[in-house]
């Protein structure tokens, strides 16, 4: 078959569905990772709550010490004023009256530098308002004090006494209200400052509660959807693998009916004349090598898997190669009545693999290609240079198109998994493994490139190779596969 | 010569120069020693801030210390303070203002209280500072202090026009010991 002008072909880049195959993968270590970021917000919320709550009850706590201090030192004060002048009434001493004037002036001076910093400090209306109350208050007591020290060092006590009972006791008693007030004043701002914290300690809990809650929800949905995703990975695997081997028998059984019949009326002796034998030769040597050639795939298939191989990989010349694989399926495509449209870019650029894996790989998407071409008995293959839309680097890609019965947009992300076989292939009793699109996946994969498909149902699907171009010249690199099954040194 | 002449001339104008901003600088807080000296010596006399009272004749001192006034011109009552007996301040009034010794004051007192002649019992301190804070304390106090002793909690009033440290001052204590 000669090379002939190729109809153009569409993108055949990864589908959405191929891509979100690919995170699929990763949905457990994402899931995972979700919840880890979820219960970390929350977390840190919590944390920051519970250091406002701490920073507050601090807060609460210095600031009521500090009030009840100042109002202790007031009251203290206060009262020794008063005691002090009630002190000088006790004696008739002129010393000590003037000692005890003395004392009552220094406590009182006490008291209005209480008063002063209260003032100062004084944050709401309230506060103040009691402040310049108790301010004016003391200043009243002060003067009637003044009054009844004068009238004790000049020795009138009865005056004395008279005053303070009639001014003194009254106006310290206003003093006294005042200083009640404050306390009172105090007592509402710490209560306030209470139910604050306890707002936000509430609060606090709920979100720890929470964090808990979906910490253990998270952990429960994760440990459900990762036994979920194993058991059905596991049980999809099972029905797989039955159905290979059911496949595999079936596949199996047909040659070896034809071989048993043969062998058995040779046996009889029912098959005598020579073009007979030679009929029955020929039908026994094209079973044979089915089998042959299902028992290489499946050989081909485990040793495709095993990515650990070793392999020293060559600088490839694809259009060589490709010619070789059209020649290799040229006796089946020709038997079946089919017509290749071959276009090749002009000085398409190396890669770097194996070359019997490709050929394997290439040939696998060519045999495809006429076994679910339909009706149409047309295949289009063609070999180009472009660009990669991962990362943009330079690859060779290798796209079979057929216009056969195509693929259901369901089962596009299941064609490369090993084993799977589309129900309506297996209604339409096409025969085979489940495993060519796989293993060809395989050796792409191992010589760094990838395959793609682009499908639609009726219309037909294009099974596209993606190659890196080998950029260095040639050198020998480890990792890939060889066809045969064994093991490259 | 010449040159050295200069620099002594500039040095001695230098330390002049200081000396006068030194004396400015410390003004009334630093008197020179005669000052202090003069300080000590002479006694003030003293009353309550309140007290509409600046100034006193000799005569009318007397007649206040001598008890022979109950009330000042604003009805305030008068309330004499002295030292006890042995300091030079009380010996200094006793012999400038009374004109009497110990036993005469203590015998005038007496007897006019009992006869109802005098109005005021002189209340006695024991030591100068309770004088001043006494008389801080009672609107209607008068007292006596050194005037190295007075603060702004009490008011001197001129006696005779004078205030202590003027010339023909008549109120002088002799200088003071250690007690």
């Amino acid at each position: 078959m000669g090379r002939e002008k190729a109809e153009a072909l569409p993108d055949t880049s990864s589908s959405p569905a191929q891509t979100w195959g690919r995170f699929s993968r990763y949905r457990s270590a994402l899931l995972l990772f979700f919840i880890f970021c979820a219960v970390t917000v929350v977390g840190l919320f919590a944390i920051r709550d519970l250091r406002r709550t701490d920073m507050q009850e601090q807060n609460m706590y210095t600031g009521s010490v500090q009030s009840l201090h100042r109002i202790a030192a007031l009251e203290y004060q206060t009262q020794e004023t008063r005691r002090s002048t009630l002190y000088a009434l006790s004696t008739a001493d002129s010393n000590l009256h003037v000692k005890y004037a003395d004392q009552s002036r220094e406590a009182d001076h006490l008291v209005s530098e209480g008063i002063t910093a209260y003032l100062t400090n004084a944050r709401t209306p309230n506060e103040a308002d009691v402040g310049r109350r108790l301010e004016h208050d003391w200043s009243t007591y002060l003067s009637v004090r003044d009054e009844v020290l004068a009238e004790i060092l000049e020795g009138s006590t009865k005056e004395a006494v008279d005053l303070d009972l009639t001014k003194g006791v009254e106006s310290f008693d206003q003093v006294r209200k005042d200083l009640a007030q404050i306390e009172r004043v105090y007592d509402q701002q710490a209560s306030q400052q209470l139910s604050t914290v306890d707002a936000t300690s509430r609060r606090t809990i709920i979100r720890v509660a929470g964090v808990l809650a979906i910490t253990l929800i998270a952990t429960i949905a994760s440990v459900w959807t990762i036994q979920r995703i194993r058991m059905t990975g596991a049980i999809q695997l099972a029905k797989l693998q039955m159905e290979f081997v059911a496949s595999v028998s079936h596949e199996l059984r047909t040659p070896l009916a034809v071989i048993s019949s043969a062998a058995d009326n040779i046996a009889d002796g029912l098959v005598t004349g020579a073009n007979d034998i030679k009929k029955y030769g020929a039908a026994i040597q094209i079973q044979s090598r089915q089998m042959t050639e299902l028992v290489d795939q499946i050989l081909l298939f485990s040793a495709t898997n095993d990515r650990t191989n070793q392999a020293a990989f060559r600088r490839l010349d694809v259009p060589k190669i490709l010619d070789s694989v059209i020649e290799q399926t040229s006796e089946l495509v020709r038997a079946s009545g089919f017509r290749i449209e071959l276009e090749i870019e002009p000085a398409l650029p190396p890669v770097r693999g194996d070359a019997s894996a490709l050929a394997r790989c290439l040939q696998n998407m060519v045999v495809n290609a006429v076994k679910y071409s339909g009706k149409s008995r047309w295949i289009g293959v063609r070999a180009f240079l472009s660009h990669s839309q991962l990362g943009g680097r330079r690859e060779v890609q290798v796209a079979v198109r057929d216009r056969g019965i195509g693929i259901a947009r369901t089962e596009l992300d299941h064609v490369f998994e090993p084993f799977y076989r589309s129900p309506a292939v297996v209604a339409e009793q096409i025969h085979g493994t489940g495993l060519g699109l796989s293993v060809s996946q395989n050796i792409a994969e191992a010589m760094g490139g990838h395959l793609t498909v682009a499908s639609e149902l009726g219309a037909g699907s294009v099974f596209t190779l993606h190659l890196p171009v080998a950029e260095e010249p040639s050198s020998q690199v480890t990792g890939g596969i060889q066809v045969d099954g064994t093991t490259a040194k | 010569m010449l040159r050295r002449a200069h620099v002594l001339v500039i040095l001695v104008w230098a330390a002049l120069l200081g000396g006068a901003l030194r004396s400015r600088a410390f003004g009334l807080a630093q008197l020179s020693a005669p000052d202090q000296s003069a300080a000590e010596r002479n006694l003030a006399v003293v009353v309550n801030l309140s007290n509409p009272v600046n100034d006193l004749t000799m005569a009318d001192l007397r007649r206040v210390f001598l008890g022979e006034r109950g009330h000042w011109q604003n009805g305030r009552r008068i309330t004499l303070v002295m030292l006890e007996p042995g300091w030079p301040e009380r010996d200094a009034v006793l012999s400038g203002i009374y004109r009497m010794n110990e036993t005469e004051f203590n015998k005038h007192f007496l007897h006019g209280l009992f006869t109802g002649e005098v109005f005021v019992s002189p209340k006695t301190l024991s030591t100068p500072e309770g004088v001043r804070k006494f008389i801080f304390n009672v609107p209607g106090a008068i007292g006596y202090l050194r005037a190295s002793d007075v603060d702004k909690t009490v008011k001197v009033i001129r006696i005779d026009e004078r205030l202590p440290g003027d010339k023909g001052y008549k109120l002088h204590v002799p200088l003071r010991e250690n007690r």
